[in-house]
């Protein structure tokens, strides 16, 4: 499986890889998160897992159960911590260690190394007995509320690591060594790996695009972070001067009760504006993602929240221009000139938006570029080696 | 004659190594050139390493303009592009280590008359070092110069820059074993006068190593 990725990263990149895994050959490690399937981080995890263990280290992976009382409390521990706002009381803190001793007594927890995903499992470290534990963070907490941030404080601290996907998410209060990783694509998934062109054709036909026509794309689901109006309203600007075509593609989010009423929102934004096509599709709809990516002229990624924002790195692997929001991990991966562009507002989306569907030579500088740097920086086997690097030095202490 | 140099054969190997540098969050960040001088002082070495030399990988993301991270963040953040001019172009040549080149940006800094604060903060990282041997081995100047040309760029800057400036050996190791296993004098200290600070390409700074050694030998 490893071997596959060679021909993208190199053989010196790959031989790194498994020249430091030999050091770690042998060890037992455990991943656990919330979640099999669904997310991000199960996507990850469901490819880093088998790759371990095709390296030599005994690698598992468990996921913790909980009600739904307990998810309705990690969820709204996910929220505050990211937004710096919440609403939690004691029982929230009383369901939360509930659910932690459960889940304790109920997973093997004597590894080697064993790497904590999220806040969720996060208090399952004050049972450890053995090796070393690395509390892997996904999410941005350099704002957190802070009675939930002190809460899951106590537990981050007893953790021999832990790691935050970039330096803008480090905290000032912990003293566990930080190592910064960012998250990673996977080139070889359906949603990323080459697809011929007959096929982005026929996907664009089949939803009304004309694929002979200028095509801005934003891939997001409808969240007032990702600003779809503001997409809309920078869309409306681009009209004035050119006669391209708009898709923005999300999908329903069983956990966001606000995804209708903002999707409502940009139905209402787009009135009267031609060619705008909002396209709400099934969340594994990866074919159709990598299609409408690889169709377009033009990327947009217009959030004004962003965790990391890894579908910037999707479309930026594509070779495509890429106008970000200036949050987040966007600024990681656009670097403004250079591999894309950072904008504040939709004025400035319309301006580059227009600069680049005018300039054909700049939006393929840019896209080389950007490219080059999702595979120097955001491809899965650099996450791999850096968790390998990160255990290995966890042992070397 | 050439050839027979090439073909010398060495009592010890050069045993090339190469390195990551994963990047490990150094708990404190800067909104003004006082801050960033503040920070600059109390970061360990592997710090000052990450921000001034690592950048030498096209993975660490600089401006091509710049050499360095502290620099770009004075254009981007604090507007000011002559003291990142300055400190861009901070010497980092043998026999600089990382504890002179932080001395010479503070005094840099010490000069400037910026009182901007910036809208988004200078995070310190600093990093660990993991250290693997590549397995390659050369036993003669023209062994050298072949695994040279191929083997992975993290071996070369791990010899020729991290070992030296973080002051493990007080000359890059390529130098060294050219100087004690060949007595090639000349051509050590021609490799030891480049500034591995100047690059943000590491092939552009193999081609140079390497279209050195050649001018070197073949004058």
């Amino acid at each position: 499986m490893i071997e596959k990725y060679a021909e993208i990263i190199g053989e010196n990149e790959l031989d790194a890889i498994y020249r430091i895994a030999e050091k770690l050959k042998g060890l037992s490690v455990l991943h656990v998160n919330s979640t099999p399937k669904g997310g991000g981080v199960a996507e990850i995890l469901s490819k880093l897992v088998p790759m371990m263990n095709e390296l030599g280290i005994n690698t598992q992976w468990k996921v913790i159960r909980g009600d739904n009382d307990f998810f309705n409390v990690t969820k709204s521990f996910h929220n505050s911590l990211q937004n710096g706002m919440g609403n939690l009381n004691q029982d929230s803190f009383s369901i939360y260690e509930k659910w932690q001793d459960i889940n304790a007594s109920e997973i093997p927890l004597d590894y080697d190394v064993i790497f904590i995903h999220d806040p969720q499992p996060a208090g399952l470290i004050k049972v450890r007995k053995k090796g070393k534990w690395i509390w892997r963070c996904h999410i941005d907490i350099s704002n957190p509320y802070p009675p939930v941030w002190e809460f899951l404080r106590k537990y981050v601290q007893q953790y021999d690591a832990m790691i935050v996907s970039s330096s803008v998410f480090g905290r000032e209060d912990l003293n566990v060594p930080q190592y910064i990783v960012p998250p990673s694509i996977d080139p070889l998934s359906v949603k990323n790996r080459e697809i011929s062109r007959f096929t982005v054709e026929r996907i664009l036909r089949k939803f009304d695009v004309d694929p002979q026509r200028p095509l801005v794309t934003q891939i997001s689901r409808f969240d007032r972070a990702k600003d779809p109006v503001g997409v809309i309203s920078a869309f409306k600007g681009l009209k004035k001067h050119i006669d391209a075509q708009l898709v923005y593609l999300g999908s329903p989010a069983s956990d966001d009760p606000e995804g209708d009423q903002v999707y409502q929102e940009t139905v209402k934004a787009a009135e009267g504006v031609k060619d705008v096509h909002l396209l709400m599709l099934p969340p594994d709809s990866d074919l159709e993602v990598n299609a409408f990516q690889r169709g377009a002229d033009v990327v947009m990624q217009k959030s004004i929240k962003e965790g990391f924002g890894l579908t910037v790195s999707e479309a930026m692997w594509k070779r495509k221009a890429v106008i970000g929001g200036n949050t987040g991990g966007i600024p990681l991966q656009i670097i403004h000139g250079y591999t894309g562009f950072l904008v504040n507002t939709p004025e400035e989306a319309t301006h580059y938006l227009i600069y680049l569907l005018r300039n054909k030579q700049v939006r393929e500088k840019i896209g080389q570029d950007a490219r080059e740097h999702v595979r120097n920086n955001f491809l899965m086997t650099r996450e791999l080696r850096d968790y390998l690097m990160v255990m290995l030095l966890s042992i070397q202490g | 004659m050439v050839a027979s140099f090439l073909d010398l054969k060495a009592r010890n190997p050069f045993e090339f190594y190469a390195s990551y540098y994963p990047p490990v969050y150094a708990g404190r960040k800067a909104y003004t050139i006082e801050e960033l001088m503040d920070g600059i002082r109390k970061v360990d070495g592997y710090s000052i390493f990450y921000h001034v030399f690592h950048p030498i990988f096209s993975s660490h993301v600089v401006p091509q303009d710049l050499h360095n991270d502290f620099a770009f963040w004075i254009r981007d953040e604090l507007h000011d592009e002559s003291l990142a001019y300055k400190v861009s172009d901070v010497e980092g040549a043998e026999p600089k280590t990382v504890e002179q080149v932080r001395d010479e940006i503070l005094k840099i800094l010490e000069s400037s008359q910026n009182r901007v604060r910036a809208d988004r903060p200078f995070h310190f990282i600093t990093c660990r070092p993991v250290i693997y041997d590549t397995g390659k081995r050369a036993w003669s100047v023209g062994e050298f110069i072949d695994v040279l040309s191929s083997i992975t760029m993290r071996s070369v800057v791990y010899h020729f820059v991290f070992r030296r400036v973080m002051g493990y050996s007080s000359r890059n190791d390529f130098s060294a074993w050219l100087e004690q296993e060949f007595h090639a004098s000349a051509l050590a200290d021609r490799l030891s006068k480049i500034d591995p600070q100047t690059y943000v390409s590491e092939e552009v700074l193999r081609e140079d190593i390497l279209s050195l050694v050649e001018r070197v030998i073949y004058s």
